[in-house]
């Protein structure tokens, strides 16, 4: 690295002497082009007035930090601090308007929702998600009992996915998408939903990640599950990072500057 | 702040990768664009009470109202000896190209969910579009063998050149859908053009009517032979129903074929990371 990036609002950053970095976030910065879609009353169009243009949205402004091997992060933050954009952006995915992400391997999000489709069964859905996620269908078709049995389908494994409890849901979305590990794992707020059963056991299973030495990124407004689960953790807010570092630190930091509630 | 020894060194993640690997990595992820688009077809008419057989139902009802209006009431069957086994092939052959296309206009905002959390090539999308209509159009193939057999035809050694034109056909549909969804993409408007451009195409393809006995003048017939539809349903005509075909018409599809699909690629990978914001 060239050297250490320190945007102003960056608290001092406690790096584990050694530890080796998995993904490096330097100077990010992301804005998005939305559409504006103003009020467009009798009034308004008589006045001549009703011209639609772009708005620029600055969702991260100067971002860094690392990644260290076999720790959790955890990401907190009101809504619209940028939190979500920050995992996108992990992914590659997003273009960068400045500033540069690195990494051993590339990070994977959480979530296969998008790839399923509600009227086929869930036993598809599992081969669908799994193609999504890179896997072949031989590979597929060799952990569908696992994950199946993650889910707790039972019968329901045949039936289509509209049929199904959102906790079920939830459970066959979360077992899909962990079925093949990625060395860094993205999640976003993936552990709200669901009871308390699923919540231990998908607990567990982020555990085992982070065991085989992969890293952990967690977004979440469950300051519990900040305090509890995660090794260090980054206060975000309005696209700056507030403070970093010690969870309980960070998480109180943040919680007396929203005002207890 | 050290990157630590061991391991593979750190890589900028937003790096575009080079075209080896990318194309490596649409071969690896090869399944994804047949087994999802064959599960979005099952599913299509999974409610209805006819269910899979609307796929053979919904091609023959087609041609009937083709045949019914231009066969019999206007009769545009001038110069065409089997009428009937020329209008399937024509309709056929241009409703392939046109749902593809016109769907691949919306294959990237449709699945925006889907590239905003999964990282894969993005062309497997379109690709997608074009296997899945591809599959879908299996059916109406069988229908239109159906119909050239009970019209009389029969199967000679030329039946099996239908199976290049075919091939000709899935590279140029390809070629087309990379530059269509790349164009929806950025313009959503397309979406909302491209159903009178295929209008156009549909009356200056010779898909109702034979070109040969209507253009009578040679300037306008090569005209005719750059259209790349018209080019395709001529030569897939030449496959079944026999007759001859122009060198100008088989030149221009082999061209329109290999040119579109080489710029579909690169105007599509160019725009690889854009998509999805």
């Amino acid at each position: 690295m060239t050297q250490s990036p320190a945007p102003a609002a960056t608290a001092s950053a406690p790096a584990p002497p050694g530890a080796e970095v998995t993904v490096s976030v330097e100077d990010v910065h992301v804005s998005y082009r939305v559409y504006d879609d103003p009020e467009t009353g009798l009034k308004q169009i008589v006045a001549g007035g009703r011209r639609r243009r772009f708005r620029t949205i600055r969702a991260l402004r100067g971002v860094s930090f690392d990644v260290y091997r076999g720790e959790s992060l955890g990401v907190i933050g009101p809504n619209g601090s940028g939190k979500s954009t920050l995992l996108a952006a992990m992914t590659g995915l997003l273009p960068l308007e400045s500033g540069r992400i690195r990494g051993r391997s590339r990070p994977a999000l959480l979530g296969v929702s998008a790839a399923l489709r509600p009227s086929l069964s869930g036993r598809r859905n599992i081969v669908i998600g799994g193609l999504a996620l890179g896997m072949t269908r031989e590979e597929v078709r060799g952990c569908l009992d696992e994950i199946a049995d993650f889910a707790g389908l039972g019968d329901f494994l045949d039936l289509p996915m509209r049929t199904y409890s959102s906790g079920m849901r939830a459970r066959l979305l979360f077992a899909i998408a962990t079925v093949r590990i990625p060395e860094v794992l993205l999640i976003d707020e993936a552990l709200a939903v669901g009871d308390q059963q699923f919540r231990n056991r998908s607990r567990r299973r982020i555990d085992e990640i982070r065991a085989s030495a992969g890293s952990v990124v967690l977004v979440t407004h469950d300051l519990k599950e900040v305090t509890d689960g995660c090794d260090r953790a980054i206060w975000l807010d309005a696209g700056l990072i507030q403070a970093q570092g010690d969870p309980a630190e960070v998480a109180g930091a943040y919680e007396s500057s929203v005002g207890t509630t | 702040m050290t990157d630590g020894d061991d391991g593979p060194p750190l890589f900028d993640l937003t790096d575009p990768p080079s075209v080896s690997d990318y194309l490596r990595d649409v071969w690896r992820r090869r399944e994804f664009a047949v087994v999802v688009p064959a599960q979005d077809l099952r599913a299509l008419n999974m409610d209805t009470a006819l269910g899979q057989f609307w796929h053979l139902v919904n091609p023959a009802l087609m041609i009937g109202v083709y045949f019914l209006i231009f066969g019999v009431i206007l009769d545009a069957r001038a110069g065409v000896d089997n009428y009937l086994g020329f209008l399937v092939i024509g309709v056929v052959v241009f409703h392939l190209t046109q749902r593809i296309v016109q769907d691949a206009a919306v294959s990237l905002s449709r699945n925006e969910g889907l590239i905003r959390s999964i990282q894969f090539p993005r062309i497997l999308l379109p690709l997608s579009t074009v296997n899945g209509q591809t599959l879908g159009f299996l059916p109406a193939l069988g229908v239109a063998a159906v119909t050239l057999l009970a019209t009389g035809e029969v199967p000679g050694w030329r039946w099996l050149a239908m199976v290049a034109v075919l091939a000709g056909q899935y590279v140029f549909n390809l070629g087309a859908a990379l530059i269509v969804a790349r164009l929806g993409a950025v313009v959503r408007d397309v979406n909302q053009l491209l159903p009178h451009v295929f209008r156009l195409l549909f009356y200056i393809s010779g898909v109702l009517f034979s070109v040969e006995t209507f253009v009578t003048d040679e300037t306008w017939r090569r005209l005719f032979a750059l259209n790349p539809i018209y080019d395709i349903i001529t030569c897939a005509r030449w496959c079944l129903l026999g007759g001859s075909v122009s060198a100008a018409v088989v030149v221009g599809f082999v061209v329109w074929s290999l040119v579109l699909s080489v710029c579909g690629f690169v105007v599509f990978s160019r725009a690889e990371r854009s998509f999805g914001r």
